[in-house]
Parts: structure tokens; sequence; C-alpha cells
């Protein structure tokens, strides 16, 4: 009884001490993030920290924020989506051509069409269930089928990008609604871009789901001891490809995004984006090996690359410099996270 | 409380003050290439920057990772929050960087493209280009004659959706139809990948053993087809004119691999470029393209094909 009553103290400490550091973690990265912040509004401050440029700053980071989201939640479950980037193109090249079919101009490969919010609507449907479609199957072949998730969406990453070039031959569908493009590509709602409130809500309903429902509990059971989480009656099975299914539609919804604010699909791109919103979630002190991590941390790691970059551009630092900051940072912040899971042994 | 009313206070003093200030160092010219690391547009960086240097404007050069709009339209997002007089662009996609550039004339800087352009031309003072589909005519000319007129020809390009890419294949077989006893084969695509293009030419060989010669619209296509001609023991045999002039290019002309490029002059293009950016400056009107030279190199030329190769010399 008294040794019980014993574990049961030392088990609370150790969270205590465990939240402490897991604060330090998102701690020091979003202190490097206020640095970075800080030297660069010194050093340019009517450039760097023109309301121009911090709204820049926050439709760049819209769309990677979308897809961060997403893989956070994979990621906590201990998996990986290498297929973000290529789901993203997808469901945009699917959404784009059914909203250039419903609009009656199935020739047209230029330009914008008349469409109305109807078939804009349709659009973003198409284009979340093209997202959803391919993220079940990837969460079906991790659960059922049991393939490592780095294999499946790497599969999955090479066919939805297939696919999406033999539905367009290859080229670009450049027609988009007219109204997509200008009231929510590069629209404003009470002065604030349109791109980065559906990230802002995105982020704002995942982040609840994860930290304070029942499904944001099991999802970090799974990750971090599937078997117990089985034993104790989560359906781990049916909520990994929730989960998938879940980052299979914020890609969906980047795809939305993408096409309103390009005003076209881009086939070539996205092509960096999975290693971006990789390196974004775990910079963002989510863990690797599942079972740790917080949404608010990937909106930090979201933003660190973009900061970076906008700001060597101001500064007008050689470009090949960027690439070499931005690994320095990554490796830190994994050197960070397996420094505080060796201080945790030891206590 | 009051601290922090204070603190406020000289914050938006700083913004007030900071806002009509604006000014970067007079003469200021950002030059956004393509893509990081290719010898191209280094080549062009290495001529726009001693240009600048000689009329003494105050050059910044950068670059995305990729040659995509999606990493593209960060930076030149941050161009524009520089504010810089003028900017040099390479657009990646004829429509994708369409916004990002109007903005950027919108806020004040004269915008003009180099080597790449945009579907929207209404907000660009000037277009530096070189006529792409010329230069596939002058491949097909070149292949012709190394080919006395006869034999399977076969094109390796980007898949479609690239300007300059699409012009030259275009060019290339119009001008086809001038020389009516080279069989055609069709155009294959590789994504800037040299070991596609390997595939690509072995497996032709493969389904058409008697493939007589090859044009490749690019340095990773021509490359690639190099390698897998080499595979196929069939260097030399099957005749191969390549747009571009990187290093592998050059060498491979010199040894016999490959018997005539189609050139373009990254140099002169930064050069013009800053020039131009120059005469902006100065408050003088361009015309709507400015045109830069190609040129045909054979393998009996080794000196032009050094002349025009694109090397970075400044860094």
């Amino acid at each position: 009884m008294s040794e019980q009553a014993t574990n049961l103290v030392y088990h609370d400490r150790a969270s205590l001490e465990e939240r402490l550091l897991n604060l330090l973690a998102t701690g020091w990265i979003f202190l490097l993030l206020l640095v970075l912040v800080a030297v660069f509004y010194a050093l340019r401050p009517e450039q760097f920290g023109s309301a121009y440029n911090i709204q820049q700053l926050a439709i760049n980071a819209a769309i990677f924020m979308v897809l961060a989201v997403g893989q956070t939640y994979v990621i906590i479950t201990a998996g990986i989506d290498l297929s973000v980037g290529s789901v993203l193109v997808f469901a945009s090249v699917v959404s784009a051509k059914v909203m250039l079919f419903l609009s009656g101009e199935p020739g047209t490969t230029f330009g914008t069409t008349e469409a109305g919010w109807g078939i804009v609507a349709v659009g973003v449907l198409t284009a979340l269930a093209a997202g959803a479609a391919w993220g079940a199957l990837n969460g079906a072949l991790v659960a059922y089928a049991r393939i490592p998730a780095l294999i499946v969406t790497l599969g999955t990453m090479g066919m939805a990008l297939g696919f999406a070039q033999i539905i367009t031959g290859g080229v670009d569908v450049r027609a988009m609604p007219e109204r997509m493009v200008t009231h929510i590509g590069s629209g404003e709602l009470l002065g604030i871009p349109v791109l980065v409130l559906i990230a802002t809500a995105t982020v704002i309903v995942a982040g609840i789901m994860l930290h304070l429902t029942r499904f944001g509990l099991h999802v970090y059971a799974v990750g971090s001891n599937e078997e117990a989480g089985r034993r104790s009656g989560i359906r781990v099975h049916r909520r990994l490809v929730a989960v998938y299914t879940l980052c299979g539609m914020t890609a969906g919804l980047a795809a939305v995004m993408a096409n309103a604010r390009f005003g076209t699909t881009t086939i070539g791109g996205h092509v960096m984006a999975n290693l971006t919103t990789i390196s974004a979630v775990v910079l963002g002190g989510t863990s690797l090996f599942g079972g740790k991590g917080s949404v608010f941390g990937t909106v930090v790691g979201v933003f660190i690359p973009i900061i970076l970059l906008n700001g060597f551009v101001i500064l007008g630092i050689p470009p090949f410099w960027q690439t070499v900051a931005m690994g320095a940072v990554l490796i830190a912040a994994v050197w960070v996270d397996q420094l505080k899971r060796r201080l945790r042994k030891r206590s | 409380m009051k601290l922090r009313l204070i603190l406020a206070a000289k914050l938006v003093g700083a913004f007030a003050l900071a806002v009509p200030v604006q000014a970067q160092a007079d003469n200021s010219v950002a030059l956004v290439l393509g893509t990081k690391g290719s010898p191209f547009y280094q080549a062009l960086q290495c001529g726009a920057m001693e240009k600048a240097e000689e009329l003494g404007l105050a050059l910044n050069v950068s670059a995305p990772e990729l040659f995509a709009a999606d990493v593209q339209v960060p930076v030149v997002n941050a161009v524009t929050a520089a504010s810089p007089d003028v900017a040099v662009i390479v657009p990646t996609d004829m429509q994708a960087l369409i916004p990002p550039m109007r903005e950027l004339a919108e806020r004040g800087t004269q915008v003009m493209t180099v080597d790449q352009t945009i579907a929207d031309t209404s907000f660009l003072e000037t277009q530096i280009l070189t006529d792409n589909e010329a230069g596939g005519a002058m491949a097909a000319q070149a292949l012709s004659e190394l080919l006395g007129g006869e034999g399977k020809v076969l094109v390796i390009t980007q898949p479609p959706g690239s300007l300059a890419q699409d012009a030259r294949t275009a060019g290339f077989e119009a001008e086809l139809e001038n020389h009516p006893g080279l069989e055609y084969l069709g155009a294959q695509y590789q994504r800037n990948d040299p070991q596609r293009a390997a595939e690509i030419v072995t497996s032709t060989i493969s389904a058409h053993p008697d493939l007589a010669g090859i044009f490749a619209t690019n340095d990773q296509g021509a490359i690639g087809a190099i390698t897998g001609l080499r595979q196929a023991d069939a260097a030399g045999r099957v005749k191969m004119v390549a747009y571009d002039a990187s290093s592998a290019q050059v060498s491979a002309l010199k040894n016999g691999e490959l018997q005539a490029l189609i050139a373009q002059n990254p140099k002169q293009q930064g050069q013009v470029a800053m020039e131009l950016a120059a005469q902006l400056i100065a408050g003088e009107s361009l015309p709507e393209i400015t045109l830069t030279e190609i040129v045909t190199i054979t393998s009996d030329e080794p000196e032009k094909a050094e002349r025009y190769e694109y090397i970075a010399d400044c860094m």
C-alpha cells in the first residue's frame, strides 16, 4: 500500500519535471524565433518590421501551417507522412479540374473563370475529399497492412503525383475561378488575409482537438505505447486511420489555399513540402518517436525557416547560407530533445 | 502600466519614424535567380555583379531553393519588403508569379524579367529574353547537317509548362518539316533528372537500334543522355545536339560525345540586366523586349565553346 503511494508521488514529480523540460524544449525554439525577429528588426527596422512584410510572412506561413498541423498528429502517433506535398498537388489538380468542368469552360487552360461561390464550394469539398481519400489509404495501409509509414507514404507520394500528372498530362490547370483567387487567395477580412485566417482557424481547431478531447488523448496514447493503448481499450487501428485521414484532409485544404494563392495548380512545386513540415514539427518539440508534441510548437517551428529566408533576403546574405543555417537549427533542435531525454532518464 | 504605455508610445514612435524613411542605399537593385547552385544562373549573377560594380549599383542577389513557384514567391515577397529601386527576376512560373511581381511593381519598384517571363507583362519595364524557338530551329538544322539529313531523331525535354523549354521543342519540331529525311520519334520528358534522361535514351535505343540523333533541350537532359549513350555504347555514333553550354556539356563536346551546342550567354544577360537597370534609375524608358544572343557551337570550335561556357568565374 505504502509502496503504491510512493510510486504515485514519484510519478507526479516525474511528470512535473517532464513538463518543465518540455517547456524548455519548446521554450528555447520560441526564444530562437524571438531572437531572429529581434535581430532582423534591429538591422532593417523599416523593411523587416513593415506592416507589409509582417503580412507577407504570415501569408507565406499559412499553407505550411495547415500542412504541418496534420503532420503533427501523424508524428505524435510515431508515424510520418511523406506524401503531403504530392497529395496537395493531386487535390489541387482534381479540384481545379472539377471547378473548370462545372463552370463550363473545360477547354480553357489559361486565365480565370466566372464560376460562382457554389462551384468554388464544390471545388473545396472535392479537394478535401481527395486529400482525405489519400490519407485514409495511408492510414489503412499503416494500421491494417502493417507496412511502415515511411514506406507507405513514400509510395503514395509517387502515386499521388503520378495520378496528378496523368489527369493533367503534366500541364498545370491555369484557369481558377476569379472569385476564389481575389477573395480567398489575395482577399482580406477585417484587414487580415483570408489565407492567414484559414490557417489560424485550422491551428485553433486542431489544437483544441489534440489537447482537450478524448480523441487527442488517444492520439498521444497510440504514439507513446500502441500495445498499452490497445489493452486499455483504444481502437488503435481506427485511430491511426483517422489521424492519417485528418492529415490528408489538411493537405486537401492546403491545396485549396495554394490554388487560390497562385491562381494556377503548381504540379512542379511542393516537392519539399514533406521535409519542410516534418522539420517544422520536429523544431516545435514533437518527438519523432511519438507520444509527445504540441500544435503550438509546430506553429513556432513553421515560422523559423520562413523568417530566416525573409531576413536573409532582406539583408542580402548570399542564398546558400540560408540552407546552412536552417540545417544547423534543425540539428540543434533535435539535440536539445536528446538532452531532455537523457535528463529524464537520470531523474 | 505606465512603463508599458511609455514603451508602447516609443514603439509607435519608432514605427512612425521608420515608415516615411523607407530608404535603402540609392541605386539599389535586386536580382532573384531561378534557383540556387545552377551554373547558368551563377554565370548570370557574375555578369550582373561585374556590371553593377562598374555602374555603381548596389546589387543584392537571392535565389529560391528549387526552380518552383511556391518556393520562389516568399523570396519575391522579401525583396518587395526591401523595396529596391529596380528588381530583376527570373520568374519560375508564368502565372503564379504574376500577383507577387505586380505587388512589387505597385509598391514602387521597377520590375523586369530575365531568362524567363510571365503571362501578364503590363507592369514590367522590359523582358530580357532569348529567342528559344529560333534556338530550337538552330538545333534541328545542326542535327540535320550532322546526319546528312537522314535518320531517326529524339527530343529530350522538360514536361510541358515551361515556356522556354516548350518553345525550344516547338522550334525544333517546326524546323523538322523542312528536313523530310529525319524521322521524328517524339519528345520524352525528364524532370531535370539526368538519371531519367539516361533511362529514356537506353530504352529508346532498345526500341530503335538505328536511332541517329538526339536533341536535349537543357543541360540536365544532355548530361543524362550522354550517360545513356555511353551505357549503350553508342556515344559518338548517335549524334547529339544540346541546348546550353555547362562545363560538362563543353567537355563532352571536346571529347566527341556531343556534336553541337546551342548556347546562350548568361553573363551577357546579367550585364544587360544591370545596364537596363541603370537606365531605368536614370529615368529612361525601355523597349518591351530585349533579346540577347544565342549561338551554335560545333565540335570543331573548342575556343568558342570555352568562351561561351557557363562558368561562375566570380565565386
